[in-house]
């Protein structure tokens, strides 16, 4: 008996321990500008990684207190979380949605505590947000499928790269890319498969298309990552005898493009989303009007500009 | 025997890839009768069964239900007919009430809700047949074996089950349970349940049965009245005569003790001192929960115990060390072999080597040569019946799984050998083997430590009885002065000392 | 190979053959199916691309195939590939400590996460299943604390692993060299001995002697290991260590394993089995990209797949023992 005290008194303790610490991590100033929170699907991949350091910098700039919670790509856990910020003294939020469909229910607890929304980089489905904010993909698709195509000389075969099945992304980027090949009839897309976003995976894809279309010129990816497994593959002939086209300008994807294995990312500037998303939400947590739709610039980085892009 | 049969089996064959298991077997089952079927493990009952059963089905022959000709591709359809078998692994959920389980898969409903009120009034109903007094709320994983055993015959009953099949039903009960079991056997007998009874305990046959039906090697022997004696019995079923059920040679005892156990105190046990000297074997008897079990398992390094000691050879032996007691010499046969004893799918070279894998070991490489040597040797010489040393050790029948775990201990050099129910299960044949085995034992000055529920065992085997009751030694006796009611007003003598002790 | 091993008979029994090597029959089937709907499968480079395509998967479920024989499970597998090759990478990238150690760096670390998973299952009590469940998402936090979200670069060591030896891809050799030492240590060991009489039954093994705590640690610092080895195979392919590296990895190997003839109850398992689990996974979805088969039915067909090999192998075991 004595023992399961003193057991479960220690755990406690060290549960305390823990969470204490990592609430350090938050700071613990009031702020001026308010309390706000960005629920962010997950962490798990750079680009978040960046929209969220642009979204700190310049809550810091504004005075904004800005809480990140992070849904590691669980619907059911941002629904929680988001839950727990109507609660929590929140004066407003960002939420970059796990899913489109089911960020509705999720927002629910938001909306009734009647709290401005601003929606970025994915949509919310049907709710009332104050703004949404993100890039255009479908755009971005058909500059990708353009920069490929100008590298090709307009002509020859070509493998495309798919995301996570069902993605908004995928779907959207996908219809980007349908778009831009349009222009050139001499193009063919032999073959269309999934890597689901992973760099690992598109090496194994890549590696096996090949095989079955060993005379592919090019591959349009769907984001950096599977550009980068898809270079691996091709190894020496990247960038060479097989062109790569990469979309999100992540950091790898820009090294890549300087080292001549990539011929285009599109930059989708994820800082700039967090950035302008924080914009936004404290001008309509002031009340202030603010713009249904943000256009965040999506720029195709090539040889030419990759160096600002860097230096940034 | 007449018509009037409820249930036929008529020359149904039954083979498993090159092996025939039954060949020709003609069985009837007759209302208000109890048909036992015997034969030695691997005889074929249980396939028998398990073909009207609807689990198997006869390659050829015919199966007669009402003289008319039925067919029982599954389990459903056997129950359809009204045949219900009570296995030996009871088919309850032990976290479900009495009521829940005797109505499970029928749950009656009132506009699709559980009537909970009529599900007590059906299982109220099944047990007052049986003249039960059981509170049906009780979940079943509180009752004893027995009683979930009368629970899960209330449940057939229920069922409307015409036809009864008992497999080995008493092999885990007390004696007093046995005789609330036959009781209930009794009363279905003029309620004119047909029943199908299987056992290893030829003086139930006269107690419980109608007539005898003889497997022997999946072949049909006889039918034989109830009352035929027993060495008859034996001797259809082995095929052979036995001279001796019980072959004790009682070797001379040295002085010194070669096991001895002082003051062990754990749970239920209270300040246990036994000693067992080279060449000995003594008998551990009681009621079920006197702590027998305990008593093995805590010696053999199984179990942690709070005080006292052991001593192998007047060496103590750390508590709780399986590995220290193998050292030290000590073999551990447990109570149920197959889930304590056995690793089934594994060979049964490995089985009997699991004991010297270790200590043979060079540089962590198993020794597979010298294992295998071991193994063989081991089961020749206790005539292991197999096809093969690799072949997996759960195709082989009770009692050479059995003298599997003893021949691991054999290997292992064992100079102690603690068992608990060594002939559980075990056929007639096998259990002679057995005993002969231990009387080996104590020729070569070992000495043995034997726990056992059978009196006739305790009686015929052991040089000393030790008798336990309520955690602790109630008494000892010499076999040669001991019956069974001396053994039997031991183990009850402490129950009526405690309840009087209480009262004060 | 086999633990249990069948009766020699006159002759070739097929129906014995094929009893006992349902999984390689099955892969030796797909295989011809895949040669018929495209010719370019059965070509020198396709296979040899296959071959390292089935090393990580084959690697980690080596592991495996210790943890599920000793009747565990461990799904912490992907999340200390992942850690493994991160901590070997940064080890040499952002630490710059010395190259050669920082293979032996990824060992230890999969080596230390699996003992952390063994002793909370035997000396915590925790089923194997829970453990690992939580080793897999502590564990791959830790990853993503020590990248904080990004790639790090592999060092030389770690590369090449994923690189060549001119005639002979690394994955490859790895693969068989590993293989063969899984295999001995599984089959002529102790350790693999004990592992299998503590998953056919945890209390005889127990009362014959056996330490069971200590067996149940031992098998998951063999997953632990494995599953770095793999990791940092995986990386060195890529030339990077990704924080989300072989997330959901742990689910082929099991796939791989149970294919491979292994049972999920313990004591049952070959490493035969598991490569040849492996490669069925791996050759489905070579033929399925060969083939431009969509996303979407490829998911199907890998689930199928699945299905149909357990469910032939629970049937032929029934058929086996009646």
């Amino acid at each position: 008996m004595k023992n399961i005290v003193r057991k479960s008194t220690a755990l406690t303790l060290g549960l305390a321990l823990v969470l204490g610490a990592s609430a350090c991590g938050r700071g613990e100033a009031a702020a001026e500008g308010g309390k706000a929170t960005l629920a962010v699907s997950t962490l798990n991949n750079p680009f978040f990684v960046d929209l969220r350091d642009g979204a700190q910098a310049e809550a810091t700039e504004l005075g904004i207190d800005l809480s990140v919670v992070d849904a590691q790509n669980d619907s059911a856990s941002q629904a929680n979380q988001l839950a727990t910020a109507a609660t929590d003294g929140t004066e407003g939020i960002i939420i970059n949605a796990v899913d489109t469909e089911t960020a509705e229910a999720g927002l629910a607890p938001i909306v009734s505590a009647d709290l401005p929304i601003v929606a970025v980089d994915r949509s919310v489905g049907a709710t009332k947000v104050a703004s949404f904010v993100a890039s255009d993909n479908v755009a971005g698709g058909e500059q990708a499928a353009k920069a490929l195509a100008e590298s090709l000389g307009g002509k020859g075969k070509i493998i495309i790269l798919e995301g996570v099945p069902g993605a908004s992304a995928t779907n959207e980027r996908g219809e980007g890319f349908t778009k831009g090949l349009k222009e050139f009839g001499d193009i063919t897309a032999v073959s269309s498969q999934t890597a689901n976003f992973d760099r690992a995976e598109a090496l194994d894809v890549v590696t096996n298309l090949m095989q079955s279309n060993p005379d592919a010129t090019g591959v349009l990816a769907m984001n950096d990552e599977m550009a980068l497994g898809a270079i691996q593959a091709l190894g020496a002939k990247a960038g060479k005898d097989v062109k790569v086209v990469g979309f999100d300008g992540t950091e790898d994807g820009f090294k890549a493009v300087e080292a001549g294995t990539l011929v285009a990312t599109i930059a989708q500037n994820p800082a700039e989303l967090g950035k302008q998303s924080v914009q936004i939400l404290a001008k309509a947590m002031k009340d202030e009007a603010v713009e249904e739709v943000v256009q965040v610039a999506v720029d195709t980085v090539n040889t030419d500009n990759v160096a600002d892009y860097v230096t940034k | 025997m007449s018509n009037d049969a409820l249930l036929v089996l008529d020359r149904v064959c039954k083979s498993f890839g090159p092996v025939q298991v039954i060949d020709e077997v003609t069985v009837e089952v007759h209302a208000g009768k109890v048909s036992v079927l015997l034969g030695e493990n691997g005889a074929g009952k249980s396939t028998l069964i398990k073909m009207i059963a609807g689990v198997h089905s006869a390659d050829s022959g015919r199966i007669l239900m009402d003289g008319k000709e039925v067919q029982i591709p599954d389990t459903k359809a056997s129950e359809a007919l009204g045949i219900a078998t009570i296995h030996q692994e009871l088919n309850l959920v032990p976290s479900m009430t009495i009521a829940e389980n005797i109505t499970l898969g029928r749950v009656p409903r009132r506009f699709g809700i559980i009537n909970r009120r009529e599900m007590r009034r059906i299982a109220r109903e099944a047990l007052d047949q049986l003249g039960l007094n059981l509170d049906v709320n009780t979940p079943v994983g509180d009752l004893g074996l027995a009683q979930q055993q009368l629970v899960e015959i209330a449940k057939a009953l229920s069922l409307d089950a015409r036809v009864l099949i008992l497999d080995e039903p008493t092999a885990a009960l007390t004696n007093a349970e046995i005789a609330g079991l036959f009781e209930v056997v009794s009363q279905l007998k003029t309620k004119g349940v047909g029943m199908v009874f299987i056992s290893h305990h030829l003086d139930e046959i006269a107690a419980i049965g109608d007539f005898v039906n003889v497997l022997r090697d999946g072949k049909f022997i006889a039918t034989v009245p109830a009352d035929t004696p027993e060495n008859e019995l034996v001797r259809l079923m082995v095929g052979r005569d036995i001279d001796a059920q019980f072959p004790r040679q009682a070797a001379t005892p040295s002085e010194q003790n070669l096991l001895s156990v002082e003051n062990l105190s754990v749970g239920p046990l209270q300040n246990i001192s036994l000693s067992v000297r080279p060449g000995e074997v003594v008998a551990l008897a009681g009621l079920m929960g006197a702590g027998r079990t305990e008593l093995i398992r805590a010696i053999a390094g199984a179990d942690k115990y709070t005080s006292g000691t052991v001593k192998v050879a007047g060496k103590k032996l750390p508590r709780n060390d399986v590995a220290a007691a193998t050292r030290a010499g000590l073999g551990h046969v447990p109570e149920d072999r197959k889930t304590q004893g056995l690793v089934l799918d594994a060979s049964v070279a490995e089985n009997i080597g699991y004991a010297t894998m270790a200590s043979t070991a060079k540089a962590g490489l198993v020794d597979r040569k010298g294992q295998r040597t071991r193994a063989e040797k081991v089961a020749a010489r206790l005539r292991i019946r197999m096809g093969n040393i690799d072949q997996p050790i759960r195709s082989l029948s009770g009692g050479n799984q059995q003298k599997a775990v003893f021949g691991r201990w054999f290997s292992a050099g064992a100079k102690v050998l603690l068992l608990d129910e060594p002939t559980r299960g075990v056929d007639v044949g096998a259990k002679v083997e057995i005993y002969e085995l231990i009387n080996e034992i104590t020729a070569s000055g070992g000495c043995v430590l034997m726990a056992s529920s059978e009196l006739p065992e305790v009686l015929g085997m052991s040089d000393r009885v030790l008798v336990m009751s309520q955690g602790r030694i109630a008494g000892e006796l010499a076999t040669n002065e001991a019956t069974q009611d001396s053994i039997m007003a031991l183990a009850v003598s402490n129950v009526h000392r405690e309840d009087e002790m209480g009262k004060k | 190979m086999s633990s249990v091993a069948t009766t020699p008979k006159k002759g070739f029994d097929f129906k014995a053959f094929l009893a006992n090597n349902g999984a390689l029959v099955g892969l030796v089937v797909l295989c011809l199916a895949m040669f018929i709907a495209t010719p370019r499968f059965l070509t020198g480079p396709n296979l040899m691309n296959i071959g390292i395509q089935v090393s990580t998967i084959a690697v980690m479920a080596f592991g495996m195939t210790f943890v599920i024989v000793a009747a565990g499970i461990d799904l912490s597998v992907g999340s200390i590939a992942a850690i493994s090759a991160m901590t070997s990478s940064y080890w040499v990238t952002t630490a710059g400590l010395p190259d050669g150690l920082s293979i032996v760096v990824g060992l230890a670390i999969g080596g230390l996460c699996g003992w952390v998973t063994g002793a909370m299952s035997a000396y915590g009590k925790l089923p194997t299943f829970i453990a690992s469940l939580a080793m897999l998402t502590i564990v791959r936090g830790l990853t993503l604390v020590i990248s904080d979200g990004r790639p790090i670069a592999t060092g030389d060591s770690v590369s090449w692993l994923g690189g060549d030896l001119g005639f002979m891809p690394v994955p490859i050799l790895i693969l068989i060299v590993s293989g063969l030492i899984a295999a001995f240590v599984l089959n002529r060991t102790i350790i693999g001995k004990n592992a299998f009489a503590v998953g056919g039954n945890t209390e005889a093994a127990r009362l014959s002697g056996i330490p069971v705590k200590r067996v149940l640690v031992t098998v998951f610092v063999i997953s632990g290991i494995f599953a770095a080895l793999s990791g940092m195979i995986l990386a060195g392919r890529l030339d990077s260590a990704q924080p989300t590296l072989a997330s959901g990895y742990e689910l082929d190997a099991i796939a791989a394993v149970v294919i491979g003839g292994a049972s999920l109850s313990g004591g049952v398992g070959r490493i035969s089995g598991t490569l040849i689990g492996a490669l069925v996974l791996a050759v489905i979805r070579n033929g399925l990209n060969l083939l431009s088969v969509s996303a979407f039915w490829q998911q199907v067909v890998i689930g199928l797949v699945i299905a149909i090999a357990v469910g032939f192998d629970v049937l032929r075991r029934k058929n086996v023992r009646h």
